[in-house]
C-alpha cells in the first residue's frame, strides 16, 4: 500500500471532520468554559466564578418552571403529534386522487417558515378579529383568548407545533407503512385474522423502527422550541411559555448575562443527552429492525 | 450513482462561486483603499421600522449627498431589543456599527460595559451653548457616571389619545379626563356594547407614569434601591386592576410590543375611546384615524407626571478615531435644529433642539396641528427613567408582576410587587 493510500481516507473526511471540530465540537467546549465564568459579552474580562451560575440556576424559581414548561410542551408535542400522525397515516395509505391531495395539504407546514407560520397562527388566534374564535363561535364555543391567556398559551404554541409537524410526521409513517411486506398480510388474512389484529401484530410492529425515529426527533426538536415563542408570546404572558431555549436567549442577549445563560446550555446539552439514553435504553430492544 | 454525480457537481460550482465571491470582496476592498476620493465610511443601525424608518434612511441619504467627505450606511436591525442583542454581538465578533440608537432605559447597561464613547470631548469643541440647545429633559437619560454617552434623538413620551368624537357623543368633556378619577368615570361613561373607554399596553413605560403622577418612583435617586412596592407604587396597579374588574378598560393581549399594536389598532377602529401610547404614533394614528383625534397630558394624580423614551444616538467605543469623528458629524445632523424639527412633524417625535421648537416653521406646524404642542408642554413634568445597568431585566421582572397582579385578581398588587421588589434588588447590588 502506497503512502498516498494510507492518507487518502483522512484527506477525504478532512472537510466534514474539520466543519464538525470547528462548528460543533469547538463551541460545546467553549460554552463549557464560558458556563464558569461571569461575562457581558464585550468586556474583556472573564471572571471565573466556578459553579455560582449552575448553583443559581438551580435555585431559580423561574428556572423551575421554565423546565417545567419545556417538559409538558414536549410531552404534549410528541405524544399528540405523533398520536394523530399514525391514524391519519394508516388513513392516507392508499392510492387515490383524494388520498394524495391530502397528504399534500398536510404536509405543506412543513415546509413553510416556521416565522410565516407564527405569524399567520397570531392573527388566526387574536382574542378580537381572529378566525379561531369567529370559526369557534359558530359551534358554540366560547371566544378565547389563546395566546394572551396564562392557561391556554401552552396548548395554543402545542396546537401550532402539531399543525406545522404532523405533515412530515405522517409522510416517515406512510413511507413505513409501504415498506411492510404485503406477503405477511396475505398470509394473516389466510389466517383470517381480525383487523385489530393485524395493526397490532403486523402493522405496528414492522412499523416501530418509523415510530421509534420520530420519537426521538421530536422530542429532540420540541425541547429545543424557540421561534414560535419568540414571535408570538415572548415568553409570556407570566412566564407560561417561557422555555429552555428561549430563556437562554432571553438571558444572552437580552440581559448580557453570558455565563449564566451558558450553564443553562450546558444543562440543555445534558438534559438532551439524558432523554436520547434514555429513549435508546428503554426502547431500542422493542423496536422491531428487519 | 447519477444522483452522487449531479451531487457532486452542484457542490463544486458552490465552493468554487464562494471562493470566487471571496477574493473578489476582497479586492473591491483593497481598491476602496487606494481609491483617490478618501471618504470615511461609517455604519448606523437603527432600529425603528415603517414610516419613520423610511424617514430616517432618508436623512441618512441627504447627509451623504450634502458632504463628501462621510459615507454612512444605514440599516434597520429590528425593534429597539432586537437591535441592542444585535450590537453587543457585533462588538463581541468586531463587527459592529460606528453609531447606533439604544433606548434610554438601556444606556447605563451599554455604558457600563464600555461599549460606548464618551462624548464630552466632542461636545466642548463645539461652540459654547451648543448642549444648552438640546432640551433639559431630554438628556437626564444621557449620562452615566458624570459622562456624557448619548445624544437625544428619537425622543418621546406617553400621551392620552382621545377619540373627540366619541366623547363629545357621551357628553363628555373633550378635552379629556385630568385626573384619575376623571379618567374613570370617562372610561365608565363610554363603555357600551363592544366598545371599552379605555386601554393601554401593560407596560412598564405607562407604570412609571402613573408612580411619577402618584409620587413614587422605580429606584431610589441613585439607583441602588427598589423603592416600587410603597403604597406610591402599589396604587397604580389596584387602579388598573379596579378598572379592568369593572370592564371600563381593555387590557390589550398580547406580549411586549404586540399589545401596543393592539392597543392602537382598537383606538383606530373605534373599539376603545381613549389610550395611552407614545407620541411617536401620533402622526399615524392621525393618519389612519376616520375621527378626530385629541391629545392631553396623562391624567394627574398628585401631580403631572411621565417618564420620556425612545432612543438616543451613541457612538461605539470599539471605532476608530477618524470614524468616531464622522459619526459624531453625523449626530448633530441628525438632530440638528432643521432635521430635528422635520423628524418630528414626519413621525411625532419630539424635537430635541429649543431652537428646533421655536422656528418659525414649527411654530406654524404646531398652530395647525395643535396636538404635537402637547407632548412638548408635558414635558415640564418629565421625569427621567431609571438608570441602572441591570434595568432592562428588572423591569421585565416588574412587567412580569404587574401582569399577574392584573389578570389574576385574586393576586393582591403588593404582594406581586414585593416579589418584584425582592428579585429587583438581586441585580442592584
Amino acid at each position: 500500500m502506497s503512502f498516498w493510500d494510507r492518507v487518502k481516507p483522512y484527506v477525504m473526511v478532512s472537510p466534514s471532520i474539520t466543519v464538525f471540530l470547528l462548528f460543533f465540537i469547538y463551541p460545546i467546549m467553549y460554552l463549557f468554559f464560558l458556563s464558569f465564568t461571569s461575562w457581558n459579552l464585550i468586556s474583556l474580562t472573564k471572571t471565573f466564578v466556578g459553579i455560582e451560575n449552575y448553583v443559581e440556576l438551580l435555585k431559580s424559581p423561574q428556572f423551575h418552571l421554565v423546565i417545567k414548561n419545556t417538559v409538558l410542551y414536549t410531552f404534549l408535542m410528541v405524544s399528540i403529534s405523533i398520536g394523530l400522525a399514525l391514524p391519519t397515516a394508516l388513513w392516507l395509505n392508499k392510492r387515490g386522487f383524494l388520498h394524495k391531495f391530502t397528504q399534500g395539504v398536510i404536509f405543506t407546514p412543513h415546509i413553510i417558515s416556521l416565522v410565516s407560520i407564527s405569524l399567520v397562527w397570531m392573527w388566526i388566534m387574536d382574542p378580537d378579529y381572529g378566525l379561531l374564535n369567529w370559526v369557534m363561535g359558530f359551534v358554540g364555543i366560547p371566544p378565547s383568548k389563546w395566546l394572551a391567556n396564562p392557561k391556554t398559551a401552552l396548548i395554543s404554541l402545542v396546537v401550532v407545533g402539531v399543525w406545522k409537524t404532523l405533515g412530515y410526521n405522517t409522510l416517515v409513517l406512510i413511507a413505513g407503512l409501504q415498506s411492510i411486506p404485503k406477503d405477511i398480510y396475505e398470509a394473516a388474512e389466510l389466517d383470517n385474522a381480525s383487523k385489530w389484529r393485524n395493526f397490532y401484530k403486523i402493522t405496528l410492529p414492522m412499523l416501530s423502527p418509523s415510530l421509534f425515529f420520530l420519537l426521538v426527533i421530536s422530542t429532540i426538536a420540541s425541547f429545543k422550541v424557540f421561534d414560535t415563542i419568540n414571535i408570538m408570546t415572548q415568553g409570556g404572558p407570566i412566564d407560561t411559555t417561557n422555555m429552555i431555549v428561549f430563556f437562554i436567549y432571553q438571558n444572552a442577549f437580552d440581559f448580557f448575562k453570558i455565563g449564566y445563560a451558558s450553564a443553562a446550555g450546558v444543562l440543555l446539552v445534558i438534559f438532551l443527552g439524558l432523554m436520547t439514553f434514555i429513549h435508546f435504553k428503554l426502547l431500542a430492544n422493542r423496536v422491531h429492525y428487519r | 450513482m447519477f444522483k452522487k454525480t449531479v451531487l457532486s457537481i452542484v457542490l463544486a460550482t458552490t465552493m468554487i462561486f464562494t471562493m470566487i465571491g471571496c477574493s473578489s470582496s476582497a479586492g473591491e476592498a483593497g481598491d476602496t483603499a487606494a481609491g483617490e476620493n478618501k471618504k470615511v465610511e461609517i455604519e448606523f443601525w437603527y432600529s425603528l421600522g415603517g414610516d419613520t424608518g423610511n424617514f430616517i434612511e432618508a436623512m441618512a441619504n441627504e447627509f451623504n449627498n450634502v458632504q463628501d467627505n462621510i459615507k454612512v450606511t444605514a440599516t434597520y436591525q429590528g425593534d429597539y431589543y432586537e437591535n441592542h442583542a444585535k450590537v453587543m454581538a457585533a462588538i463581541a465578533s468586531n463587527t459592529q456599527p460606528d453609531i447606533t440608537m439604544v433606548e434610554i432605559a438601556s444606556i447605563a447597561a451599554f455604558a457600563d460595559a464600555g461599549a460606548l464613547e464618551a462624548l464630552d470631548e466632542y461636545a466642548a469643541k463645539e461652540s459654547a451653548g451648543f448642549l444648552d440647545d438640546y432640551v433639559t429633559g431630554l438628556m437626564s437619560n444621557s449620562y452615566w457616571k458624570n459622562n456624557l454617552y448619548a445624544m437625544p434623538f428619537a425622543r418621546s413620551t406617553p400621551l392620552l389619545y382621545l377619540n373627540v368624537d366619541m366623547l363629545k357623543a357621551n357628553g363628555l368633556n373633550p378635552a379629556g379626563p385630568k385626573t384619575w378619577d376623571e379618567l374613570q368615570e370617562f372610561a365608565r361613561t363610554m363603555t357600551k356594547d363592544n366598545v371599552y373607554g379605555f386601554a393601554t399596553p401593560i407596560d412598564i413605560w405607562f407604570y412609571e407614569a402613573l408612580t411619577f403622577q402618584n409620587g413614587g418612583n422605580i429606584l431610589s435617586e441613585d439607583g441602588t434601591q427598589a423603592i416600587f412596592n410603597s403604597k406610591e407604587g402599589v396604587e397604580p396597579i389596584e387602579f388598573w386592576q379596579n378598572m379592568i374588574k369593572e370592564g371600563s378598560m381593555k387590557m390589550p393581549p398580547g406580549e411586549k410590543y404586540n399589545a401596543w399594536d393592539v392597543a392602537r389598532q382598537d383606538f383606530v377602529n373605534q373599539n376603545v375611546g381613549m389610550i395611552f401610547t407614545s407620541t411617536g404614533s401620533l402622526k399615524g394614528l392621525l393618519e389612519q384615524s376616520e375621527f378626530e383625534v385629541g391629545t392631553a397630558f396623562l391624567p394627574a394624580k398628585k401631580d403631572f407626571g411621565v417618564p420620556t423614551g425612545g432612543a438616543n444616538l451613541v457612538v461605539l467605543s470599539k471605532s476608530s478615531d477618524e470614524k468616531k469623528q464622522a459619526a459624531w458629524e453625523f449626530i448633530k445632523y441628525m438632530t440638528s435644529t432643521e432635521n430635528s424639527g422635520l423628524f418630528s412633524k414626519a413621525t411625532g417625535y419630539m424635537p430635541v433642539r429649543t431652537s428646533s421648537i421655536n422656528s418659525a416653521e414649527m411654530e406654524a406646524f404646531y398652530k395647525e396641528y395643535p396636538q404635537f404642542t402637547v407632548a412638548i408642554n408635558q414635558l415640564d413634568y418629565a421625569k427621567r427613567r431609571p438608570m441602572a445597568p441591570g434595568y432592562r431585566e428588572l423591569q421585565e421582572i416588574i412587567m412580569k408582576e404587574i401582569q399577574r397582579a392584573v389578570i389574576d385578581d385574586t393576586m393582591s398588587p403588593q404582594d406581586a410587587l414585593n416579589t418584584a421588589a425582592e428579585e429587583a434588588q438581586k441585580l442592584l447590588k
